[in-house]
């Protein structure tokens, strides 16, 4: 059963994009989200309002989705936070800077909604929040 | 009234002479633009925009493909929830009826349950047809991010058109700066590639997408070290002790 009162923030310069994402979660149960265009927006929001879970895309303008990791990664208040990338970066390179920049998970899109359910319920399971 | 005079017809020699000197005429521009831009230092550069001329008609390929079937899947699926919802309200209607000609026998009968059943079914498979046609719209993500990379190579191969205009216009000729207004700071991506799209032709292009990031891969096939698919990149992660 998905913590319903878990905070989400969803990172894509894509409004269409933050829309499906957050439609998604809150058909998996998670209705508290909240949005930002770029990775400088999310700095932004992240430093100013609790959240639980990151939700980022990569190709993005100000700040990319990398440089939002790396600055979450570096910053003691936020390194906690799960970041899951979801991105149409698909080389191979890129989904290994991810994982060594500190990310939790990452999903090429296009990507369905059962990807995005088990990918945010396992890191949930991971970081003992499910 | 003056009679019409027709211009004198060419006979076959004139003819073939004027053909010939236009077939010349071209033959030394060609050449001439040719050392021009040898000459300039424009040959490697322009080549190198046109080498990526087929990379744009992939990916705007891809935007046909990608845009092309997810209208169809909408259609398919608008087609499929319309029948649906059209069976509900005769359903729905016909059970009013029978609730009102003998409700008793109705619940008896188990025509209520039955229908209740179908109701639960029905909307179940609506609800997740309208999730596939919410998911349906993420091409406007994927292709938005391919076009601003087909329109920032227009953008370069017109510049460097241009630049090699000015340079080799000739002496007394004095080129008119069109006039242009600062393009707005884009919001947003959306914004953004509305702006580049409107822009095109002033050179720099207000693409978000950082350069060194590739976004959407248009040909999966011929492009060495991507993913295709979610479980690729699982099976990665995994192999990284993720």
């Amino acid at each position: 059963m998905a913590n319903t009162a878990l905070r989400f923030l969803i990172v894509d310069d894509f409004s269409t994009m933050r829309r499906i994402v957050r439609n998604l979660l809150k058909e998996s149960g998670f209705s508290e989200a909240d949005e930002a265009e770029d990775g400088v927006v999310a700095l932004q929001k992240l430093r100013s309002s609790k959240f639980d879970f990151v939700v980022t895309d990569i190709n993005m303008p100000n700040m990319n989705g990398f440089q939002l990791l790396a600055e979450v990664k570096s910053d003691e208040k936020l390194k906690h936070l799960p970041v899951l990338m979801v991105t149409a970066e698909a080389r191979k390179e890129d989904i290994v800077a991810a994982a060594q920049g500190g990310a939790a998970g990452y999903i090429v899109k296009p990507f369905t909604k059962a990807t995005l359910e088990e990918k945010v319920n396992l890191i949930l399971k991971k970081q003992g929040l499910a | 009234m003056q009679e019409e005079q027709s211009p004198p017809a060419l006979d076959a020699s004139a003819a073939s002479l004027v053909q010939g000197g236009v077939h010349n005429k071209l033959g030394l521009l060609t050449r001439q633009l040719h050392d021009a831009l040898r000459e300039l230092g424009y040959a490697d550069r322009l080549r190198s925009s046109a080498d990526k001329l087929p990379d744009a008609q992939n990916r705007l390929s891809y935007i046909a493909r990608l845009t092309g079937e997810a209208a169809e899947k909408v259609l398919t699926l608008v087609d499929d929830a319309k029948v649906r919802q059209t069976t509900i309200v005769s359903e729905t209607k016909r059970m009013r009826q029978s609730m009102i000609a003998d409700p008793v026998a109705a619940v008896a009968k188990g025509h209520i349950m039955n229908y209740l059943e179908e109701m639960e079914k029905s909307t179940e498979i609506v609800d997740q047809q309208l999730t596939d046609i919410m998911m349906a719209q993420d091409f406007h993500d994927l292709t938005g991010q391919v076009i601003a990379k087909v329109v920032s190579l227009a953008s370069n191969l017109e510049s460097q058109l241009v630049e090699l205009l000015l340079q080799t216009a000739p002496p007394g000729a004095v080129p008119v700066a069109p006039a242009t207004e600062p393009v707005p700071e884009a919001a947003n991506a959306e914004d953004a590639w509305a702006a580049a799209l409107a822009e095109g032709a002033s050179g720099e292009v207000a693409s978000p997408a950082h350069p060194e990031l590739s976004g959407p891969v248009v040909d999966p096939q011929g492009t060495p070290n991507v993913v295709s698919s979610q479980s690729e990149v699982d099976d990665l992660l995994a192999s990284l002790g993720f």
